[in-house]
């Protein structure tokens, strides 16, 4: 009997995020953003990046240089990118009042 | 303080999620004024779920409940484990039996639609509802918490107790010292979830309910999660179905695995793919469960301030509990209140009688039970990975060992868990589950 262990990763789908996005409604800030990178420095010295690898929107996104670009207006105001900075280097408030995400059905 | 005539309530409530619009209702049943301000367009829009509810809650606050047509899905007739390996499935589900209790146990909902339901309900008894206004900040006299602070031009607003049901990011929490340090990665799981809208009659076929007035929630281990710290779901709604999977956010991390590749994987899974064949993607999104239950919890009170729901970290992570705790726990906080009000005391002291209230009902005994559920996934990473993928190895060859000697048979299915597991260590797994369970 031959075992698999943990399933290889490489099985993993490539989805796109974008797409996905479209189903979600989104009341959108144009003044002011609710996420900020605090020190840009900080982002081209970290080598994790969990912002850019586990925000379950894709809104983080490295720049050339190894700085990391925000599109607020995709969040999902989960919290997900704030737990897990490995620099608490993300300022992380919740939109304005009615701004941001609008689940239709949650 | 502003010249400006005070905005005075006897209550301020900090979201209107299922714990603060149970809290305002209880207040303002009892005579008192309530605002409940919620930052969403309108109360759920913030809020992402599984999900069900349970009617043991909802009937506590509203004992009229039937007659005001909650917007529900479908009942739960049919409940349990499904554990899958990379390619197969073993079903442990109940349905029948001590399922049939009237009301049903569970009901399927989407919170958005929920939520605002029950924002409304407390509407009509009082409460004085702000939406789109988010509470950056409390008012203190001193030590003592005397209103909130919003993101509204001239946004003070004042009431001698505020009742914080901020959800899970529990920043205020934090901002009083309540809770001493933000999420951690190890006990906040990260649940990513696809809404498929599929006709009625389709769903009754592929999960073999009778009716629409049938529903089934599947608690799903293993392959879902690539064997990592974590459970994935599907609901059954009226015409739709939930499917999602949660992870800690520690595990994610160390895996490397993006949220939303991993619930693409489940959904693409050979077992659950043909159940949502066709189906159209209605909603998808994320949110994340405070598991630490009673590890994480916040101090509940302090000087003009209770904490409930989320916020206070009130999940049972393996028994999918946690909006009844959130509804229960603020009935509780707005009992509190009146109490308080009562009094003329809004101390800490007084509003202590909140925590005696809940070690009353079942979420302080289940919390203090369940304490050392993260620290038991923490400490076996593999433990959804060995297990369900046995099951199925076990059972597979149970059921398919026609003809050979049953001796070799056995032997088989022993090696199946010995190859993953040296047998000394899966006993020890056994116990650590029975004790972590039991609450030793």
């Amino acid at each position: 009997m031959t075992q698999t262990k943990t399933a290889p990763q490489n099985d993993l789908p490539e989805v796109y995020i974008d797409d996905i996005l479209m189903t979600l409604k989104y009341f959108t800030d144009e003044h002011e953003t609710h996420l900020k990178i605090i020190d840009p420095q900080v982002c081209m010295s970290c080598d994790s990046k969990p912002c850019v690898q586990f925000c379950p929107v894709g809104a983080y996104r490295t720049q050339d240089g190894g700085t990391v670009q925000i599109a607020f207006q995709s969040c999902v105001e989960c919290g997900t990118c704030r737990v897990l900075c490995p620099n608490s280097n993300i300022f992380w408030k919740l939109p304005r009042g009615g701004y941001g995400v609008a689940y239709k059905f949650g | 303080m502003s010249t400006k005539e005070k905005l005075t309530f006897d209550v301020i409530v900090v979201g209107a999620g299922l714990a603060g619009s149970a809290a305002a209702v209880i207040a303002a049943r009892n005579g008192l004024k309530v605002a409940m301000i919620e930052r969403g367009q309108t109360p759920g829009s913030k809020n992402y779920f599984g999900g069900a509810l349970y009617t043991h809650s909802l009937l506590e606050i509203y004992p009229d409940l039937w007659d005001r047509k909650p917007p529900l899905e479908r009942p739960v007739t049919e409940s349990g484990f499904w554990f899958l390996s990379k390619d197969g499935m073993v079903r442990a589900t109940v349905q029948g039996g001590k399922m049939q209790n009237d009301p049903i146990d569970a009901y399927v909902a989407l919170r958005a639609k929920f939520d605002a339901w029950w924002a409304e309900q407390a509407k009509g008894e009082g409460v004085f509802i702000i939406p789109k206004t988010v509470v950056v900040d409390f008012i203190r006299e001193g030590e003592k918490v005397v209103g909130v602070v919003t993101d509204r031009p001239d946004g003070e607003i004042y009431a001698p107790v505020v009742i914080i049901c901020e959800g899970v990011n529990n920043l205020l929490t934090q901002k009083l010292g309540l809770s001493k340090h933000d999420l951690k990665a190890h006990s906040s799981a990260l649940a990513v979830k696809q809404l498929i809208s599929m006709p009625a009659e389709t769903i009754n076929a592929r999960f073999g309910l009778p009716s629409n007035n049938h529903g089934l929630a599947a608690s799903v281990m293993g392959d879902v999660s690539m064997g990592l710290p974590g459970l994935g779901f599907l609901y059954t709604g009226t015409d739709s179905v939930s499917v999602g999977v949660g992870v800690t956010l520690e595990a994610l991390t160390k895996a490397g695995i993006k949220p939303y590749e991993l619930l693409q994987r489940y959904l693409n899974h050979p077992m659950i793919a043909p159940l949502i064949a066709g189906g159209r993607l209605m909603e998808y999104g994320a949110h994340i469960i405070p598991e630490g239950g009673w590890t994480t919890m916040p101090k509940l009170y302090t000087d003009g301030a209770l904490v409930a729901g989320d916020a206070a970290s009130m999940v049972n992570a393996l028994h999918w509990e946690g909006t009844n705790m959130a509804i229960m726990a603020g009935k509780a906080a707005g009992e509190t209140a009146v109490e308080a009000h009562q009094k003329r005391d809004f101390s800490a002291k007084s509003l202590s009688s909140y925590r005696a209230r809940l070690e009353k009902t079942f979420i302080m005994t289940d919390l203090h039970q369940y304490r050392n559920l993260s620290h038991f996934l923490k400490t076996r990473p593999d433990f959804m990975d060995i297990y369900p993928a046995f099951l199925n190895d076990a059972l597979g060859m149970f059921f398919s060992g026609f003809g050979k000697p049953k001796k070799q048979l056995y032997k088989d299915i022993l090696r199946s868990l010995t190859d993953r597991r040296p047998l000394v260590k899966a006993a020890g797994d056994m116990i650590a589950f029975g004790r972590t369970i039991i609450g030793f």
